[in-house]
């Protein structure tokens, strides 16, 4: 083979080979040894294997023989097939389809059980069935659902025989049997199955773990962009999935409750059917007792309806009077007079007394009322449009709904006026009935005969009633209370009215103005008015302040309540007094400012500084100007809250109209008492846990600029049921609103998105902590602080979202 | 020898703790030390006698694996050197030609077979004493284990068990193994696992010698195949990374311990058929006690009795395999059941494979397969022949995971006609796929064939045009006939017809090749048919999932 020394070429699998046959073919000789340069291809065997004895002798044969040979075949261990009972076994014939058999995807999952029985069984059922019948299929069944329920406990009898669905002899038979065998039973289970992997890998190695499931996805092909977006989606798709669930969990809770309160109103129904107590006499009794409770149960069971909260919030209007009101009042007294008013010690002390309970009683009565989840239609963001139709169907959002656990006694409007003549008697059942001549700040004007009453969340509300006086009323200017407004009966509950208690008596007949306003002057006649709330009592911390007393601490005042507005985010300082005038006018402008929001950025700053001005004037606006940039966002509401609670500087001014009691307006809005509402909402935002962040993102979102602090305020009594003075301040911000429903679509108008509202309100809750600092600071500081409400409020929306309980 | 270690100087370590364990009387274990046959343990070398096909007597050399005593009559399960696993099993002592056992010597050992694992467990070079093996507890074959003699004064010379200084295996092997007093060192094994076997990683507590020997991972092996407690402390110890997740078959016996190293079914009724599995499968525990378990012959499901199997088959109404029919000529049918829609089924399906493909591993679920399987229809319904199993997306042009024709239709030509179908079924995929390696014996034997006479009749056919010489391209070949260009160039080689001839290769077909073939295809009457497959194949890429 010398010729052949020459190395081969290397063997191409696209270059034609030519076939030589028989007698074709080339001497073999002349071709030998070439082998290396075909590369020998593996057998694809494991070597070891390769080399076994049989297998060997097999290739070679079929090498020598070119077929296999009978005695050259691998051994395999023999298999038999002489199964003679096959055909008792496999039972009937199976007629080949002329089509291809097409199996549906669902067929297999016959419902079928698992469990076979064996001779054991059939031992058992033979005696069974003796007694009873059971066929092998149902006892198939029982074993099979006691295997499925237990795991490595064995189900309990009581189990059982909640399992299975049989005669209890049957059971306790089947069940006995179950598990004896189960206890000499080797395997884990009566059904063998395969060993399943466990989790903590200790099976890694176990050979009798088949089957694990493929935890890594195989990955074919790679898309990484794709599989963010993806991941992002589903993450996405996560988050509003639980959201849904929450949701729908509270939905059924308030469901539950409402049925429980169904059922429990029935209850006393039926005890009162059956004792007699048509009138509510014993039920009151009863209920006298048990008031403080009943109190604070209140806004507990309050939570069954969010969109109550909403549509309150919505009559919420603290700082303006409406002018409208007139036009919608009669139907109005429908939908806001659903309780009587408490006596104001109960209010600012909130100490139950036995007059909140007729108000429970009466709105008792058509409690079954009871409104569904879908009633909860409220739109989150309330559009312009929505107003008008609220005002021409006044019982939109604002219609009356029974609240649970109320009782509610049916309109008693001949007795309104013998109310009034009766309000002296001390009688409780009459005092609810008493209704007092209003004044109120913003619109500075007399409303009429009125009452206060707590709403729910300890918002204040005024139901009006109409006298014959009203058109006499309606003249009394608050100006000509002045003298006497701000009597001392206010003093030791911050309240931000002042009560004028005149005698209950007045005239029952018509009465001129001169007369009614002899009267109250002469206290003869109870006359409410809001008062400046004065000074807070915020040295010490937050939740302790209780109330504002005088107008003594101007300056600490001032700096708190910078300080505050300022961790509130809305950036803005207001010093010196507002009027209302200039109240209105910031209204206006906010309205206006919203529409331009973005293009007023830039007389932040300098309206910052303004804002510090002292001039009245200059200052609302500027402080409007402050507000351009973050008026689309909840932050208008702090504004407009920073603009009421501005005058803090020129404590002496809003001490001035105090006095006089007339220029009330600052006495709603009060530097003090609208940062101390602030602030307690601060604190129940991040104090009160449970479900209203819905609740609170809604509210926001309906209310206005101005409604923010009623919302928030509501929060506070029930959060902060010792905090007086905010619960007052809350209180008195509510009575304010609910009679000036005319803001409605104005403050509509401005409202805000409401997470935003929330983000800040939760900034504000978490920079609570630094009320202290100084007024300049705090103002150099807002500045910096305008720019950033949003980014900082971001974080806060978890939190914000346990924070509020609006009720 | 695969288990044969050859020792890394540093890994060796001394176990005391192993002492106490192997200590003791040398008659540990009744059942295995001192039968009156002498000491017969787990690794002894010795003929024993077996039945060949032609029904004569011979005895090969077999080692036994495990020992087993049933009411007083020891069993011992051996595997026959050279001989396929598949041919291992329990004998009497009667079978034992006990004057030629030998004992397991560290001499025995032939390093040419080092690292190379298989089938067969090759374990009497392990060093093991009789006595010590006597006594049930686990010793990983593929550890070497050395003895000395555990004198008191050697032990004061190495307090507190820190790892040993390197220790050639044959420096330290005793050649009394019947010393009563042994200690017992366990080596590092061949492949060396990083992280317990580095000199790094010291076992300085008693006791610590279980760990070492857990620490190769898979590696446990038990002398006893009945101490089953043992085997799961054992698999918490060592946690071997989990095999790849792609392919059917695991070529490396990583994972391989002696309990999958012995069958554990005794027989399996299925249908007509009564078979007698040929490797481990992981049926339920509990039923590989039984001396038969019944399988309903259309959905496979086990059961432990007849009296289940006939239960079950009141409830079963399935006669023929849950899937699609693909393909039917005569009595010739194929079905298509996807893995992951038909769990149940592919499980069991794989659960009866495994009894009889050794390298076959059913670690992961059956998600990314697709089963194809053969049946015969009779009136009784579709009564499976065999399967093959495919992934849905290979990444190594696999056409076949596993393959299998069980055992009652065997050398009827069922398995060409399966490989032939898988191939059928890659020209409607037009791509060329070969088998999932490992090949068994019996997979190569068949392929083999069936390449053979593939491209045989392929180059039979050609006709030559213009009186030119035939000629044609391994690369036609492979399109032809769908097989993978290398299978096509093994097969050319094996079968002699290429050839190297003027500076061109060229392919001869001889005579006896040619006669050789035509005689194979005349026996070769089972085909497929291509027009009876009906078969769209489906992009499994584009799915999100298999």
């Amino acid at each position: 083979m010398s010729k052949l020394s020459f190395r081969a070429r290397a063997l191409d699998a696209a270059k034609p080979l030519p076939i030589y046959r028989g007698k074709d073919m080339p001497d073999l000789n002349d071709c030998v040894s070439i082998n290396r340069a075909v590369p020998q291809m593996p057998t694809g065997m494991e070597k070891e294997e390769e080399s076994e004895h049989h297998l060997q002798r097999a290739i070679s044969a079929q090498q020598v023989f070119r077929e296999k040979k009978e005695s050259m075949v691998i051994p395999v261990p023999e298999a038999e097939s002489n199964v003679n009972y096959y055909n008792r076994l496999y039972k009937g014939e199976f007629k080949q389809p002329k089509q291809f058999i097409h199996i549906q995807p669902f067929n297999l999952d016959n419902e079928q059980p698992d469990y076979d029985m064996d001779s054991e069984d059939e031992t058992l059922l033979n005696r069974l069935n003796r007694k009873m019948e059971i066929k092998p299929l149902q006892f198939e069944i029982m074993i099979d659902r006691l295997e499925k329920a237990s795991s490595n406990q064995l189900v309990t009898l009581q189990e059982a025989k909640l399992l299975l669905n049989e005669d209890d002899y049957l059971i306790k038979a089947v069940y006995d049997y179950w598990v004896r065998k189960r206890k000499n039973c080797r395997g884990p289970s009566l059904i063998p199955q395969i060993k399943q992997e466990k989790r903590d890998g200790s099976t890694n190695n176990d050979p009798y773990v088949a089957f694990r499931r493929r935890t890594e996805k195989m990955q074919t092909r790679k898309n990484r962009k794709n599989d963010e977006a993806s991941y992002e989606k589903m993450l996405k798709l996560r988050r509003e999935f639980s959201r849904a669930i929450t949701i729908l969990e509270m939905i059924k809770r308030r469901e539950k409750t409402k049925r429980e309160l169904l059922h429990l109103t029935l209850e006393v129904v039926e005890k009162r059917y059956h004792l007699g107590d048509y009138g509510g006499e014993i039920l009151n009794e009863v209920k006298i007792n048990r008031s403080e409770k009943e109190l604070y149960a209140t806004p507990a069971t309050l939570h069954n309806g969010n969109h109550h909260k909403v549509q309150e919030c919505k009559t919420k209007h603290p700082h303006h009077l409406s002018l409208k009101e007139e036009a919608s009042d009669v139907v109005r007294q429908k939908k806001k007079y659903p309780k009587k008013p408490k006596a104001e010690a109960l209010i600012t002390s909130q100490q139950p007394t036995p007059e909140t309970l007729p108000v429970i009683n009466k709105s008792d009565i058509k409690q079954y009322d009871f409104h569904s989840s879908d009633e909860d239609e409220f739109p989150q963001v309330p559009s312009p449009v929505s107003e008008p139709e609220e005002e021409n169907d006044p019982d939109g959002p604002c219609a009356f709904r029974r609240r649970a656990g109320c009782q509610y006694y049916a309109p008693r409007l001949d007795q309104a006026n013998h109310s009034f003549e009766n309000s002296e008697l001390a009688d409780l059942d009459k005092l609810r009935y008493r209704h007092c001549l209003t004044t109120l700040t913003v619109p500075r004007r007399c409303i009429g005969f009125a009452r206060r009453r707590i709403g729910r969340g300890g918002r204040v509300i005024m139901d009006r009633i109409s006298t014959e006086h009203d058109p006499v009323l309606k003249q009394i200017d608050p100006e000509m209370l002045n003298g006497f407004s701000s009597s001392s009966q206010t003093i030791d509950f911050s309240s931000n009215f002042t009560r004028t208690n005149a005698s209950n008596k007045h005239c029952e007949n018509r009465l001129s103005l001169s007369e009614i306003l002899s009267n109250i002057r002469s206290c003869r006649l109870q006359c409410f008015q809001p008062r400046l709330l004065n000074l807070q009592d915020s040295d010490s911390e937050e939740c302790t302040s209780r109330k504002s007393g005088q107008t003594v601490n101007n300056k600490r005042v001032s700096a708190a309540s910078v300080a505050l507005l300022n961790t509130s985010k809305n950036g803005i300082s207001v010093t010196g007094g507002i009027t209302e005038e200039q109240f209105q006018t910031h209204q206006q402008q906010l309205v206006q400012m919203q529409r331009q929001q973005l293009a007023q950025l830039q007389q932040k700053q300098q309206s910052q500084h303004s804002s510090q001005q002292t001039h009245p004037k200059a200052q609302g606006s500027s402080t409007s100007d402050c507000m351009s940039k973050t008026l689309d966002s909840a932050s208008a509401h702090f504004a407009a809250s920073a603009v009421v609670s501005a005058p803090v500087p020129s404590r002496s001014e809003v001490a001035k109209e105090q006095n006089t009691g007339h220029n009330n307006i600052n006495g709603v809005v009060q530097p003090s008492g609208t940062s101390k509402t602030l602030y307690s909402t601060n604190m129940a935002l991040s104090s009160s846990p449970g479900i209203s962040a819905v609740q609170l993102v809604r509210t926001v979102g309906h209310t206005t600029t101005n409604h923010l602090i009623p919302a928030l305020c509501t929060s506070s009594p029930q959060t902060l049921p010792m905090n007086n003075s905010c619960l007052t301040n809350a209180v008195h911000l509510n009575n304010v609103s609910v009679v000036s429903p005319v803001n409605v679509h104005i403050n509509t108008r401005t409202s805000a998105p409401s997470p935003t509202a929330l983000k800040l309100a939760t900034v504000a809750a978490s920079m609570d902590r630094v009320p202290k600092v100084t007024p300049s600071s705090a103002i150099s500081s807002i500045a910096r602080e305008n720019h950033e409400p949003e980014r900082l409020g971001l974080n806060g929306i978890a939190e914000t979202t346990v924070a509020m309980e609006v009720t | 020898m695969a288990e044969v270690v050859s020792p890394v100087p540093g890994a060796g370590r001394r176990e005391p703790g192993e002492v106490g364990r192997t200590r003791g009387p040398p008659v540990a274990d009744p059942g295995a030390a001192l039968s009156p046959q002498g000491e017969i343990i787990e690794g002894c070398r010795l003929p024993v006698l077996r039945r060949n096909q032609d029904n004569e007597d011979e005895w090969p050399l077999a080692e036994i694996l495990s020992v087993k005593d049933i009411s007083g009559r020891k069993l011992f399960y051996v595997h026959y050197i050279d001989f396929n696993k598949r041919l291992d099993e329990w004998v009497t002592h009667e079978r034992l030609d006990l004057k030629k056992i030998q004992f397991p010597k560290k001499e025995a050992k032939t390093p040419t077979k080092n690292g190379l694992p298989g089938s067969r467990p090759g374990s009497p070079e392990r060093e093991v004493p009789a006595s010590a093996q006597a006594s049930g507890k686990t010793l990983p074959i593929p550890v070497q284990i050395t003895l000395r003699f555990n004198l008191p004064k050697e032990r004061e010379a190495i307090p507190g068990g820190e790892p040993d200084q390197p220790l050639s295996s044959s420096s330290c092997l005793q050649p009394n193994h019947r010393s009563t007093k042994r200690k017992v060192e366990v080596v590092s094994p061949a492949t060396p696992v990083p992280s317990e076997t580095a000199p790094a990683s010291v076992f300085p507590q008693n006791g610590s010698a279980r760990r070492a020997v857990a620490a190769q991972p898979g590696r446990k092996r038990k002398s006893n195949c009945l101490g089953t407690d043992e085997d799961s402390q054992d698999s918490s110890d060592g946690i071997p990374s989990a095999p790849r997740m792609t392919g059917s078959l695991v070529s490396d016996r990583s994972h391989d311990d002696i309990v999958t190293r012995m069958k554990n079914i005794e027989c399996i009724e299925l249908g007509r058929h009564r078979l007698k599995p040929w490797y481990f499968s992981p049926y339920p525990q509990e039923l590989t006690t039984l001396p038969v378990l019944y399988l309903c012959e259309f959905c496979l499901k086990y059961g432990r009795s007849l009296k289940c199997l006939q239960r079950h088959l009141t409830k079963c109404d399935l006669r023929h395999p849950p899937g699609n029919e693909i393909y039917r000529k005569g009595t010739i049918s194929f079905f298509e059941i996807d893995g992951r829609k038909n769990k149940s089924y592919s499980q069991n399906l794989c659960l009866l494979a495994k009894c009889f493909l050794d390298h076959k591993t059913l670690y992961y679920d059956t998600d990314p397969f697709l089963f194809y399987v053969m049946t015969e229809y009779d009136c009784k319904g579709f009564h499976i022949v065999g399967y093959f199993s495919k992934e849905k997306e290979s990444t190594e042009d696999y056409n076949v995971a596993c393959i299998l024709t069980l055992p009652p239709y065997q050398r009827r030509g069922y398995g060409k006609l399966l490989i032939e179908f898988s191939y059928e079924l890659s020209k409607v995929e037009g791509k060329t796929g070969t088998p999932e390696k490992p090949l068994s014996d019996l997979g190569l034997l068949s392929y083999r064939s069936y390449w053979s006479q593939t491209i045989l009749e392929i180059l039979m056919g050609l006709k030559s045009e213009s009186g030119e010489r035939p000629q044609i391209t391994i690369n036609e070949i492979s399109e032809i006939t769908s097989i993978k260009k290398e299978d096509v160039i093994s097969t050319l080689q094996y079968l002699n017809l290429i050839n190297y001839y003027k500076g061109q290769y060229i392919l001869t077909l001889s005579e006896d090749i040619v006669d050789g073939h035509e005689r194979a295809m005349l026996k070769r009457l089972l085909r497929i048919d291509s027009k009876c497959l009906h078969f769209t194949p489906k992009d499994w890429s584009k799915r999100g999932k298999w």
